[in-house]
């Protein structure tokens, strides 16, 4: 028993830590979004106020409506992307597998804008894609819609958060045991049905755990569609950036931050049940 | 061809056309040759294993059977049609695999339906199959469970439903009982010849355990460094050994190394550091050629006057008799068998005999290693 109480009073600087840094911020955030805000005065009086003036307002509404949506876009194109590179790094790969991991978290290394600008200058109207498509003569003007537009935003966050789902998807591969997919290919599956059947579900956990990631970061992104979005590039992110800056607004910027962490938080939950409940995600989990 | 006429020719040719040809099969990853070039068939309904310590390439021709392995060189024909070229998945042969390969996130009865999905039935007939496959192996009662919840003698099981529910002509398993504890493995031994006495189909065993080859086999093929050393029913391989290499694998058998003197195609003489012995013998031996003599030690008996003087160093008791050790004056070991009240005494120099038609000669072939 004395060491278990030795355990407890170990692991106190660390739940201090916790609280202070993750979830004071938080807590602080959520009595702000029940404030109101009087000319350069925050009002303390508890009001609903700030998340009824969000319930009704269209542009917000659709502002969260459309980082949700991104995340889920650019999440299940890098599930599509990431699935067969993944495969081939875990399954394919002997000698290069460190090289090819590496080569894949190199561009995280040079950081967010270095990469946006990189995209600039391929995408932009007299960048190398536009001058290579004149050059081919498969065009004559420059097409403009290749960068400041949502087009551009989904191609720069699916580069940018590519990595995330390559590498959740390679360590589901890597623990996938190939004798299954030969067991299912000696049973009479062909290379679809086996993959339906075999490796698309044993390989889910990572599938989940990269999603998440990918779309957490995609819904709270917002510089690469102020960076190449153009016209599109006003994010919600963006917009509490502005309640919280020029607009001198925090109790709003807090609502709006708030019902976003809940969302996030229900779509969670949404997944744990789903995986939960479904026999192989109990299975797969060792829930049973 | 579609199944039923396929069926209709294993049925009828049954007597004359192997199920399965194997002609000059080699399989080489880079410059390595798992399998140097084997011949072999398989008779329908023939319980078949291939012996052979680890390495030997006895997997490889398993996977190269099951379509898991490209061959290298050579020829496999199943009822006369070749496998090369055909994928894992549309070959009529299944596999149990060495460590199950369940599929872990389906219960057992979906793992036993798993292959009946390509096979074109309604889910009344796969759901009667399945169950008709649990109670063959007896886990009817496990149908709801996932794999994580057996045990591994169960999970042996399952994955034999899995494999015979699909009514395969060859039935492949690769060292089917080596996770299994001593008495379990006992126990499935019986039950696995039975299901292919019961099923009729032909089973391809894999394993490196001799007895278990002896225990289960009609036809037994042992293999050493990817060639076939030797294949015959186990009471030939038992008695007449081809090579020291399968006397010495088979386990037992008292080896004395020597050259021969002369050699008809029945009998031969063999000069060894103990003296010159007569003894049945493997064709083809040339004299000057190095041999090898073999006893079983139920076939050397303590006899005064015999040829060959030992001094007993070891007692083994075996219930109804005693392993004797002992040592020839070459530092042979030699190990004989006696009954309970004959055991002589540790130390004792005594002489052993042998009826020269129990003993046998077979080539050596060590030296070309």
């Amino acid at each position: 028993m004395e060491r278990s109480y030795l355990g407890t009073w170990l692991a106190l600087p660390v739940v201090g830590a916790v609280t202070a840094l993750c979830i004071a911020p938080l807590a602080i955030l959520l009595v702000y979004s029940f404030f109101q805000v009087n000319f350069v005065f925050i009002l303390k009086d508890p009001t609903l106020e700030n998340y009824a003036r969000l319930a009704a307002s269209d542009t917000y509404r659709n502002l969260i409506t459309k980082a949700f949506v991104s995340g889920g876009l650019v999440a299940a194109i890098t599930a599509v992307i990431g699935h067969p590179i993944a495969y081939h790094i875990a399954k394919r790969v002997t000698h290069y597998k460190s090289a090819l991991l590496i080569l894949l978290l190199v561009p995280l290394y040079t950081g967010d804008l270095v990469r946006i600008f990189a995209w600039r200058v391929l995408l932009g109207a007299e960048g190398v894609l536009n001058s290579f498509l004149i050059w081919a003569g498969v065009i004559t003007e420059p097409i403009g819609a290749l960068l400041f537009s949502s087009l551009a935003t989904h191609i720069v966050l699916t580069y940018n958060f590519l990595p995330f789902m390559v590498l959740g998807l390679w360590l589901a591969y890597e623990s996938l045991d190939d004798r299954l997919v030969e067991a299912a290919s000696d049973l009479g599956a062909g290379r679809v049905s086996s993959f339906l059947r075999i490796t698309f579900p044993l390989t889910l956990p990572g599938l989940i755990a990269g999603g998440m990631m990918v779309f957490v970061m995609v819904v709270g992104d917002y510089l690469t569609p102020q960076l190449v979005g153009g016209v599109s590039g006003i994010t919600i992110v963006s917009a509490i950036n502005d309640l919280f800056g020029t607009a001198f607004d925090w109790p709003l910027g807090s609502a709006i931050a708030w019902t976003m962490l809940a969302i996030l938080c229900l779509f969670f939950t949404l997944a744990a049940l789903v995986i939960s409940r479904s026999t192989w995600g109990r299975a797969l989990m060792g829930g049973e | 061809m579609t199944p039923a006429e396929q069926y209709a020719e294993t049925e009828g040719g049954r007597s004359h056309r192997p199920l399965l040809t194997a002609t000059g099969l080699h399989k080489n990853y880079g410059s390595v040759h798992a399998v140097r070039g084997v011949d072999f068939h398989l008779e329908a309904n023939s319980y078949v294993t291939l012996l052979g310590p680890s390495g030997c390439g006895k997997t490889s021709i398993l996977r190269m059977i099951g379509g898991f392995e490209d061959v290298s060189s050579g020829h496999l024909e199943l009822n006369g049609d070749s496998l090369v070229n055909i994928p894992a998945n549309q070959r009529p042969v299944n596999t149990v695999f060495q460590s199950y390969a369940l599929f872990p996130h389906l219960s057992v009865e979906d793992n036993v339906a798993f292959g009946l999905a390509y096979k074109n039935l309604d889910r009344a007939t796969i759901n009667r199959k399945v169950a008709s496959a649990l109670t063959i192996m007896q886990m009817s009662e496990m149908a709801k469970r996932r794999p994580r919840q057996l045990s591994g003698g169960q999970e042996q099981r399952v994955a034999l439903a899995r494999a015979i529910v699909n009514e395969p002509k060859l039935l492949l398993l690769d060292e089917p009982l080596s996770a299994l504890d001593r008495r379990m493995r006992k126990d499935m031994q019986i039950e696995l010849k039975d299901l292919q006495r019961r099923l009729k189909m032909t089973f391809l065993h894999v394993t490196h355990d001799q007895e278990e080859a002896f225990a289960l086999s009609d036809w037994l093929i042992v293999m050493n460094n990817g060639r076939i050393e030797q294949q015959g029913t186990p009471q030939e391989i038992y008695q007449c050994p081809a090579t020291s290499y399968v006397a010495d694998f088979i386990g037992g058998a008292n080896r004395l190394p020597g050259r021969i003197l002369e050699s008809d195609n029945r009998l031969s003489t063999i000069e060894t550091a103990l003296g010159q012995f007569q003894a049945s013998s493997v064709s083809g031996l040339t004299p000057d050629s190095g041999a090898v003599i073999c006893w079983r030690p139920e076939q050397l008996h303590p006899a005064r006057g015999g040829a060959i003087e030992v001094t007993v160093t070891h007692h083994v008791f075996r219930g109804a008799e005693w392993l004797i050790e002992a040592k020839a004056q070459d530092d042979t070991t030699l190990s004989f068998v006696v009954r309970e009240d004959a055991v002589p005494e540790i130390g004792a120099r005594i002489q052993l005999s042998f009826n020269p038609e129990n003993a046998w000669i077979a080539a050596d072939d060590s030296a070309e290693k």
